[in-house]
């Protein structure tokens, strides 16, 4: 059974709902970090929201999540992986819905809101998985771009937002960037003994 | 910068996410605007969506449609979530088919003279009159303009129909169907169609490595500031919705 890093729900405890998060973690550690983000901000704090996935399929997810028993009756999921395969989007899973590509950044944001829209949850949450995986589809500027418009769009509606960078695998100018607009900092990245 | 205008003219809100930002309120009354749009760029969609809005404030909407039937046209749009069959089944919503109207009115020919245009105008100006209209849509202009055969009857058509409509004070959008939205484009079938009438919207796709992202652009709007920027645009159940293109990703028109 996989054990949850506790350290992040405390951590979670100090922000607002107007927080804006950036969670960084290692490749080996990806899952664990966002489930131990995801599972408190559920149960502990009841909250809703919406999972934009870019780093693997969303019903992969959703089954680990679940095996775990990380509750997610009031999270829907965006899948911006599963259109791309084929076979992606057959599966029973009635949260998720599907972007064909990464590449749809616009699309991205406004699916997002108009999910935000139908939510029953007073207080929600968007968590973006990940920076790293939208770096492979997306050109470094447009991103940063992205980003900016992204997290202050929520922020403004007072949607927690939580986005998910493995470090190593970001542009420089991203992470920078990242650092700017975001205001609190998860950091579980992996530790490089060079 | 230039501080508050000390005259504002009424708006008609559209009610489309966004939209009515972008317009700085909205459209202003009376005005007829064009929609133009390659295909499945979301035309249809946002001016049923702009009837719809009327129709829940209680306005009386009507839409001609030239380029399919009514019936074909509610069955697409119930999937909406904004669109309740009860507004057109209350009278709200008014949709006409062109073809009917025409049969109606004895123009079966292939192409229309200025008699046949100007007793096409009375019987939409009829229509608007009878019912009450407050917001109209033709779906699309382009078709009905293909029967007139040259652009000074075409330029008649629109002029009058756009002045008659504005007298009643009806806020009208005209669909325009243009096959591109390139560098050569014109933001209409027949390029006399733009520079008669109070506003221009231009809805299309920029290719983004091989997927096409809807947009939407104001270029023209007779009495009220702008934004003339790109917006992207997502069709959801919910409707039309707007946000700002990324400037990194935005080709050329």
């Amino acid at each position: 059974m996989i054990e949850l890093d506790q350290r992040i729900a405390e951590q979670l405890t100090e922000i607002t709902l107007n927080s804006s998060l950036q969670v960084r973690c290692g490749t080996s550690n990806a899952f664990l970090v966002t489930a131990s983000l995801l599972e408190p901000l559920v149960t502990e704090f009841e909250m809703g929201g919406i999972y934009i996935s870019a780093s693997r399929p969303a019903p992969e997810l959703i089954d680990t999540l679940t095996e775990i028993g990380v509750p997610l009756g009031s999270i829907q999921f965006i899948d911006c992986v599963s259109s791309a395969l084929l076979g992606g989007t057959d599966n029973p899973y009635t949260n998720i819905s599907y972007i064909d590509s990464p590449i749809m950044l616009e699309s991205i944001l406004l699916r997002t809101l108009f999910h935000l829209r139908q939510m029953p949850t007073e207080q929600n949450f968007v968590v973006l998985d990940s920076v790293n995986a939208l770096a492979i589809y997306n050109e470094e500027r447009m991103l940063a771009e992205y980003l900016h418009t992204f997290i202050n769009t929520f922020r403004a509606r007072d949607v927690l937002t939580a986005v998910v960078t493995v470090p190593d695998q970001t542009p420089p100018s991203v992470l920078a960037n990242l650092d700017l607009y975001c205001t609190d900092l998860i950091d579980r990245g992996q530790v490089v003994i060079s | 910068m230039f501080g508050t205008p000390q005259y504002t003219r009424d708006r008609c809100v559209t009610g489309i996410h966004g939209l009515d930002e972008i317009l700085r309120g909205g459209v202003p009354y009376g005005s007829t605007v064009l929609i133009g749009g390659t295909c499945g760029s979301g035309k249809t969609t946002m001016c049923i969506e702009f009837l719809v809005h009327g129709a829940q404030m209680g306005e009386a909407c009507a839409y001609f449609a030239a380029t399919e039937p009514s019936v074909k046209l509610l069955e697409n749009v119930r999937q909406y979530s904004f669109f309740d069959m009860e507004m057109v089944d209350k009278g709200l919503i008014n949709v006409f088919d062109m073809d009917v109207l025409y049969s109606w009115l004895g123009l079966t020919k292939a192409t229309f003279d200025r008699d046949d245009i100007d007793a096409l105008v009375k019987a939409i100006t009829d229509i608007v009159n009878t019912i009450g209209v407050t917001r109209l849509v033709i779906d699309s202009v382009t078709t009905l303009c293909y029967k007139v055969p040259n652009d000074q009857l075409i330029r008649d058509f629109l002029f009058t129909l756009g002045k008659t409509l504005a007298t009643q004070g009806c806020t009208s959008f005209l669909v325009a169907e243009i096959t591109s939205a390139g560098a050569k484009a014109h933001w209409s079938s027949f390029g006399v169609e733009e520079a008669i009438l109070d506003g221009i919207m231009v809805l299309g796709d920029i290719d983004r490595m091989g997927h096409l992202l809807r947009y939407i652009q104001v270029i023209k709007m007779r009495g009220t500031d702008h934004s003339r920027a790109k917006y992207a645009v997502e069709l959801t159940p919910m409707g039309v919705m707007l946000t700002p293109m990324l400037k990194w990703g935005v080709g050329s028109r």
